[in-house]
């Protein structure tokens, strides 16, 4: 099929394209205006003239570029906007405070963006919503049926008891883990089970976007402040895992929190000692979840194992393909290249 | 009778430790609590070999049959499990994955009770046994398919990673013998005599424990590991120890170990395999000697009295039987260099000096070709015995400490090989693939290509070279420049070049472009340089023409 996501949204070189809105969706470039699913830096590029999103993702936006002087028009979750007949709301993703899905709809038809989400409940974000729709843009980060992640509390015990072992064995936890989100989960967690937290400058810093809606953190401190001390676990987004902030802890019990972790091999990227599959994402079995409570005639499917997802949904009947783009048709031309050199 | 259950969840806690000592003493732990001749067994899945290293089996599974099994035993497509693969990196551990809920997710797999039928350690030797006899594709499959339909999760995941060859605990069979050392309170040093001389970490682990491992001797016939040497490049590397070494031609043949004993012969390649039909007149001429005996040499093909070259010696590989044709056209003859063993009595903790004494005795009393020994006082003389060598068609040279025990199985400094690279050729990398062991994971393997016009044709794969941390940040760029993966193999954009060295160019039908390299060793990254800045095909066949036969 062409057009995919017609008549809501167009597959253009630079992303998703709203037509109706005049929007682009989670642009990766600059854009006149753009509606943001959530503030992470892979859907929220710095520079757009204007931003819709919720006042969460508006604010911690704002926070990571303090420069930017676009406009913003803030949208909360169940809020409607109408144009040329097609109306826009926001649903809670469950994936990091203020995270939403972009629901489109026209004349009977309907189209659901997922941006990035999870069906597991987490701390500081609204459990993701299902609203039926015809048409389902999904994510599929772990599109894949090894990924199957446990309940956060679950893991939070595992966090507490990695972090109690460190202790133990007089070595301090170093908790990899992304600064948006995922960090200050971590810094609750550990609040809640006495563990005060030293927090890397990239998460210390939105902390008042947290505190905002309702979030305490009395036990964390920055680490501008000073090197983790005896019984504190620093938490540090996972590109330091090989730079001096954690090199120059001496004796240290590193824990690396993502979906990732689920592959044994992640131990020797970074290092680790403990490996927890936390992730922000959907496993696999809540991204069927997701499909069967949204019930679309069509799924497209982006990011991660999009293509093998699409072939799974098919498979079950589902009508399904990856969103294409021009990186996976050049990589058809290399492939037959490649095919034909190897014997 | 111990649960195979018990060694898969050992051998999954030893890969989570990350200090050496805290995984031997894991193995420690559970191999002082296996029963009976289970630990036979369990020594030896733990060194990741089914089998003990004298016997000539393996289970030969190759990656798609297993695939195969497991897509059959999960319920999931075959194109679903490969993804699953290549995306954890290691197919025992995806399938691991795949049945840790059951039934699997919405896909019809085998409903089992793993505790209910839990296989003991055991069994699995008895079954691994027996796919290693089963002949046919489809026999094997169902046979791993029997084993994984009664595995738990981390069952199937040790289960594969043993088939695949590699467990990937970060231990290996050293790791092993300090186990067993710990376990039963034995010698380190008398465990790993034990093992070299019975070939089997297995039988080492339970005279371990009976307190006989003094009665393990050294047996003929069974292959023990070759001393490996370790490479220099020029020849002041070693100016200060040069005293110490006696220097030999290093020959470009097949290294062997040939077992004497009456009219009987044995000769055993690297990888432990029985070759000696291959080589049926060196069998012949070994067995007129007088004694019994184990000596380490070159099996080379020979000419006019003197070494004919590597590729006319491949030519004789790989045939179980070489016909009578082949054999006049292609005569092969064995040079030895080293006695490991005379009369029963084994030579490996002597000194290099004693045991070539032994050898020199043996040929004085028949037809025994002996590698020259040489003596080289300054780097200067060492390049111009260099450069005899090379001129007698052979390799390089071979140093070796005069005073120096044989160490079987290890790469030491003992002995060193002094090879000169041929030349050095700009590639640009085509294709990229999980490495195994310590590198697990990681992108190590590289598939790379020389230009031939506007295209690109594959000319070798190289699997080192380059820093653990550079193998990281070229890894994070190939996969970025992924185009395809097919299995475990990802193709990506032609645009890394790489400087590679290697011993010789060879013609080959493995790669596109015709050629192949020997011994391709990755120097170092070209960022300066651009994919079109490669050498091209025309320089290959003009290296190739330059050197052919060297």
């Amino acid at each position: 099929m062409d057009e995919p996501l017609a008549p809501f949204l167009e597959v253009r070189p630079e992303g998703l394209y709203c037509p109706a809105f005049e929007a682009a969706v989670d642009p990766p470039l600059p854009a006149r205006r753009a509606i943001l699913s959530h503030a992470h830096s892979d859907h929220a590029a710095p520079g757009h003239e204007e931003v819709w999103g919720t006042p969460e993702t508006i604010a911690v936006y704002r926070r990571r570029n303090p420069d930017w002087a676009g406009e913003a028009q803030e949208m909360r979750y169940g809020e409607r906007l109408e144009r040329h007949g097609t109306t826009l709301e926001l649903y809670p993703a469950g994936h990091v405070l203020g995270s939403a899905q972009v629901f489109f709809e026209r004349e009977g038809r309907s189209l659901l963006y997922t941006g990035d989400f999870k069906r597991r409940t987490s701390r500081t974000s609204v459990p993701a919503a299902a609203p039926p729709a015809q048409i389902l843009a999904t994510e599929t980060t772990f599109g894949l049926p090894v990924f199957r992640f446990p309940e956060t509390k679950v893991l939070e015990d595992r966090l507490v008891a990695a972090c109690r072992r460190a202790f133990e064995e007089e070595k301090t936890p170093v908790l990899l883990a992304y600064a948006f989100g995922k960090a200050q989960e971590i810094a609750l967690a550990l609040t809640d089970a006495g563990i005060p937290t030293v927090l890397h400058g990239a998460a210390w810093k939105l902390l008042p976007e947290f505190e905002a809606a309702g979030h305490a953190f009395p036990t964390s401190r920055a680490y501008e402040t000073g090197p983790a001390q005896p019984g504190e676990a620093l938490v540090v987004p996972p590109y330091c895992a090989r730079t001096p902030v954690v090199r120059n802890v001496k004796r240290r019990r590193i824990v690396y929190l993502s979906g990732w972790a689920a592959r044994e091999a992640s131990r020797a990227d970074f290092d680790a000692d403990v490996l927890i599959p936390w992730s922000d994402h959907a496993d696999f079995p809540g991204l069927l979840q997701h499909v069967a409570d949204v019930a679309p005639r069509h799924v497209v499917t982006m990011h991660g194992y999009s293509r093998d997802f699409a072939r799974i949904l098919t498979t079950r009947g589902l009508d399904a393909e990856p969103l294409s783009s021009a990186r996976e048709r050049l990589s058809e031309d290399v492939a037959g290249a490649q095919e034909e050199s190897e014997t | 009778m111990t649960a195979y259950q018990v060694l898969a969840e050992t051998l999954d806690a030893v890969a989570k430790e990350r200090g050496k000592l805290a995984k031997i003493e894991r193995l420690a732990e559970m191999l002082g609590r296996v029963e009976g001749e289970g630990l036979k067994v369990a020594a030896r899945l733990a060194s990741g070999s089914p089998f003990a290293e004298w016997e000539q089996a393996v289970t030969s599974v190759g990656w798609v049959t297993v695939a195969k099994a497991a897509a059959s035993v999960t319920g999931w497509d075959l194109e679903t499990i490969g993804a699953c693969a290549t995306a954890i990196g290691d197919l025992g551990e995806a399938v691991g994955l795949l049945l840790t809920e059951e039934p699997p997710m919405g896909a019809g797999g085998t409903a089992r009770s793993p505790t209910v039928n839990a296989m003991s350690i055991s069994e699995v030797d008895a079954r691994l046994r027996e796919l290693a006899r089963e002949r046919k594709a489809a026999g094997k499959q169902a046979a791993v398919e029997a084993m994984l339909a009664r595995s738990s999760p981390v069952e199937a995941k040790y289960l594969i990673k043993t088939l695949s060859g590699g467990l990937r605990i970060g231990a290996d069979v050293t790791t092993v013998e300090e186990a067993i050392s710990q376990a039963f309170g034995a010698d380190r040093e008398a465990v790993a005599r034990a093992r070299r001389d019975c070939g089997d970490i297995g039988e080492t682990a339970v005279a371990a424990r009976e307190g006989n491992l003094g009665e393990i001797r050294f047996r003929l016939f069974h292959p023990i590991g070759f001393m490996l040497a370790t490479p220099i490049e020029a020849a002041d590397e070693v100016a200060q120890e040069l005293p110490l070494f006696a220097v030999e031609d290093k020959y470009d043949g097949i290294r062997a170990h040939a077992h004497k004993s009456g009219t009987r012969v044995a000769l055993f390649s690297r990888t432990l395999d029985d070759v000696t039909a291959q080589f049926p007149e060196v069998a012949a001429s070994l067995a007129k000697l007088s004694g019994s005996f184990l000596l380490d040499g070159e099996v080379l093909a020979w000419k006019d009295g003197r070494p004919d070259s590597f590729f006319r010696l491949q030519r004789r590989l790989g045939r179980k039987a070489p016909e009578t044709e082949l054999l006049s056209e292609i005569p092969v003859a064995f040079v030895a260099y080293d006695c490991l063993a005379r009369d029963g009595r084994p030579l490996f903790e002597e000194e290099w000096s004693v045991r070539r004494k032994e050898l020199e005795a043996i040929s004085r009393g028949g037809e025994l070709l002996v590698s020259p020994v040489m003596r080289a006082e300054t780097p200067a003389e060492l390049d111009s015995l260099f450069d005899e060598a090379r001129e007698r068609g052979n390799e390089g040279l071979m140093l070796k400490s005069r005073d120096s025990t044989y160490q079987a199985g290890k790469r030491g400094r003992a002995w060193r090989k002094y090879k000169k690279a041929l030349a050095t050729l700009d590639v640009v990398v085509t294709a990229v693939q999980q490495g195994n062991g310590k590198r697990a994971g990681m992108l190590s393997d590289y598939t790379f290509a020389v230009r031939d016009g506007d295209r690109f044709v594959n000319i070798g794969k190289a699997y080192s070279g380059l820093t653990d941390e550079e193998i990281r940040k070229m890894g994070t760029h190939f996969r970025k420049i992924t185009v395809a993966r097919y299995g475990p193999v990802r193709a990506v954009l032609p645009e890394v070049v790489l400087e590679v060295s290697f011993d010789s160019i060879q013609k080959s039908t493995r790669h596109k472009s015709g050629f192949a390299l020997r011994c391709p060793r990755i120097v170092r990254l070209r960022p300066d340089k651009r994919a079109e800045e490669a050498d091209t095909l025309q320089t290959v066949v003009e290296l190739y023409d330059r050197t052919a036969g060297r």
